[in-house]
């Protein structure tokens, strides 16, 4: 647009501080996304990884894998598709040289929840043998370290390393289903051997399985939802977001209002040479959308080279559909910024402009 | 005939504080036709010119632009007359501070159709004598090549109708004197319908017609100058 682009041109100045502003609010939404998704999946990747529609929970565990404990022989009760046991337990692993938080998953040879090993021994189920999630590997961990435990004197060997194998924030440790036990229950093992935390469910019709007494089936997506913390901090995440949305909003209606009030007299004069309101308004609309595209475009590449310089550490990742999603509304965010100028523009009474 | 009031009044303000900005008047000017109006500060100059140009509606009475009765129009079609038929060269500097020379023309051809072809601008700017300023910014300019770059700006669209208050105030004599001599030829060459407010009189001899206003009342004054004998 021709009025848009020569204002900008002329004033460079003026409108590279309020593309700047909208770039760093934009930067602050990508970066906010891309950290919640990496908070999410440091909860989920391992349960996304196993691709389960349901999980079959103790009725009073109100749906907490940690506080729920049922025979493994419910698995064969229920009438589904496939499904898998697990066993949970969490700990600390200590390879000589650190200490780690870990969640031990003790499974079933021959499960599909199994997993697939991207390092090291493909056939991971030896006596005390674990495959560790590879996050593992920037603590230091490697493949034959032994591993001591917190809770017990039985030491584990890491034989291989998997991908996403991260579970409520804590690394997962996959071993044999009886060795765990073991530790698990130490002298009570013989009595507790069948019990596990959970059946994981794959099948398409879940809520139409028949449950075993005192039993409970939910949702993949509930049961990460119960997961303690998840749902608290993906929700301040996404209030945040929200918030800045609103905050860009504000920062557009507020600049582009002050410009507009210096130019009353302008458009004034332009609406008494019968240039139309319309025209204007169109003019200040094309505007916003040239600096709010130019902000959003920028700090979009700007956050993917950021998150590219940081550590692994820091729990980010971009989901790039999130990020267009996010970078649209900031954009059309913007323009509803602009709708008190065009309101304003709109209202100008030509004659005012001209005077005596 | 181009223009035309027909028993119109603008008041403002009611009661005791009731204004008579222009009394009950009857005007025309037709097309070839350069009118000046005179008159003191504050005789309502602009009311007039603002009521003729379609930027304030009178009180009372009609105003005729071309068969049109402007009180049928709405704001929207009363702006679209103005882009098409009239030419407004105004007191305060009406241009457009972040556009050059070039591009305050070049805004017309994007909202309206039928402007001088480059030919025809090329011709203005010498008129004008502003050839080597098109690329320059308002803010480069002198007051008086402001006012010859409004003029351009208002002759480029090729109006019908040019309406003009003070365009010479911020010029030196011999450009003033240039000026109205530009404005006469335009009228009569394009056959526009030009109506000027100015305070000096030495420029009503380029003028076919003088009015006066004198407390909101336009009388005919005199069609020649040598029948004048005005001061102010
Ligand atoms: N919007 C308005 N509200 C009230 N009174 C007004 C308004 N506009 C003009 N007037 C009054 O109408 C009268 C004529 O004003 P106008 O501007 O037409 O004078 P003018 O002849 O153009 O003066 P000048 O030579 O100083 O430009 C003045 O008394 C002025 O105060
Ligand atoms: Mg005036």
């Amino acid at each position: 647009m021709f009025l848009a682009w020569s204002e900008i041109k002329k004033n460079k100045l003026r409108f590279l501080l309020i593309t700047s502003i909208l770039l760093l609010v934009s930067f602050l939404v990508f970066f906010l996304s891309g950290l919640a998704n990496g908070l999410a999946s440091m909860n989920r990747e391992a349960i996304d990884t196993w691709n389960v529609d349901a999980v079959l929970l103790t009725e009073e565990s109100d749906k907490s894998l940690y506080e729920s404990a049922l025979n493994k022989e419910v698995a064969d009760e229920l009438d589904a598709k496939e499904t898998a046991v697990v066993s949970q337990m969490g700990a600390i692993a200590n390879n000589g040289d650190t200490k780690q938080n870990v969640m031990l998953f003790g499974i079933d040879r021959e499960e599909f929840i199994k997993p697939e090993v991207s390092e090291g021994d493909p056939t991971f189920y030896v006596q005390n043998g674990v495959v560790a999630s590879d996050v593992l590997k920037d603590e230091g961990f490697k493949i034959g370290d032994t591993l001591e435990l917190s809770s017990s004197d039985t030491e584990l060997t890491i034989v291989g390393f998997t991908e996403k194998a991260r579970f409520n924030a804590s690394p997962i440790l996959y071993m044999k289903l009886n060795d765990m036990q073991k530790i698990k229950f130490g002298d009570a093992y013989t009595m507790n051997k069948d019990v596990v935390n959970a059946v994981v469910v794959k099948d398409k019709d879940w809520d139409t399985l028949s449950l075993p007494d005192n039993t409970e089936i939910i949702e993949t997506e509930t049961f990460i939802e119960n997961l303690p913390g998840y749902t608290e901090q993906n929700l301040t995440l996404t209030y945040m977001i929200y918030f800045l949305f609103v905050i860009s909003a504000a920062i557009v209606a507020i600049f582009l209002y002050v410009l507009t009030v210096q130019k009353i007299s302008m458009f004034g004069l332009m609406k008494a040479q019968g240039i139309s309101s319309a025209y204007l308004a169109r003019s200040v609309v094309a505007q916003t959308f040239i600096l709010a595209l130019i902000g959003v475009v920028l700090a979009f590449g700007l956050t993917l080279l950021a998150g590219s310089f940081l550590p692994n550490a820091v729990p980010i990742m971009f989901d790039i559909p999130t990020m267009i999603l996010y970078g649209l509304i900031l954009i059309v965010v913007a323009i509803l910024g602009a709708v008190i100028s065009v309101w304003t523009i709109i209202r100008i009474d030509p004659l005012e402009a001209i005077g005596g | 005939m181009v223009l035309e009031l027909r028993n119109a009044k603008k008041t403002f303000g009611e009661g005791n504080t009731l204004v008579e900005a222009m009394k009950e008047t009857n005007f025309l000017v037709e097309r070839g036709e350069l009118v000046a109006v005179i008159g003191p500060s504050g005789s309502g100059k602009s009311t007039f010119l603002t009521v003729a140009g379609g930027l304030q509606s009178p009180s009372e009475g009609q105003v005729i632009i071309n068969g049109k009765e402007l009180s049928q129009l709405n704001e929207k079609q009363r702006s679209k007359v103005r882009l098409q038929e009239i030419g407004f060269i105004l007191q305060a500097s009406n241009l457009v501070p972040f556009l050059t020379v070039d591009e305050q023309l070049e805004l017309l051809n994007k909202v309206k159709k039928d402007n001088m072809s480059k030919d025809e601008q090329r011709k203005l700017y010498e008129d004008l004598g502003i050839t080597k300023l098109h690329k320059n910014y308002p803010s480069d300019l002198s007051g008086g090549e402001r006012q010859r770059v409004a003029i351009a700006k208002a002759l480029f669209s090729k109006p019908s109708i040019l309406l003009a208050d003070e365009p010479t105030a911020s010029l030196d004599s011999d450009r003033a004197f240039e000026v109205m001599e530009l404005l006469r030829n335009e009228t009569k060459s394009n056959q526009t319908a030009t109506i000027v407010v100015t305070h000096d009189v030495r420029l009503i001899k380029y003028v076919d017609k003088v009015y006066k206003m004198t407390d909101g009342v336009l009388k005919l004054e005199s069609t020649a100058e040598k029948d004048l004998g005005l001061t102010e």
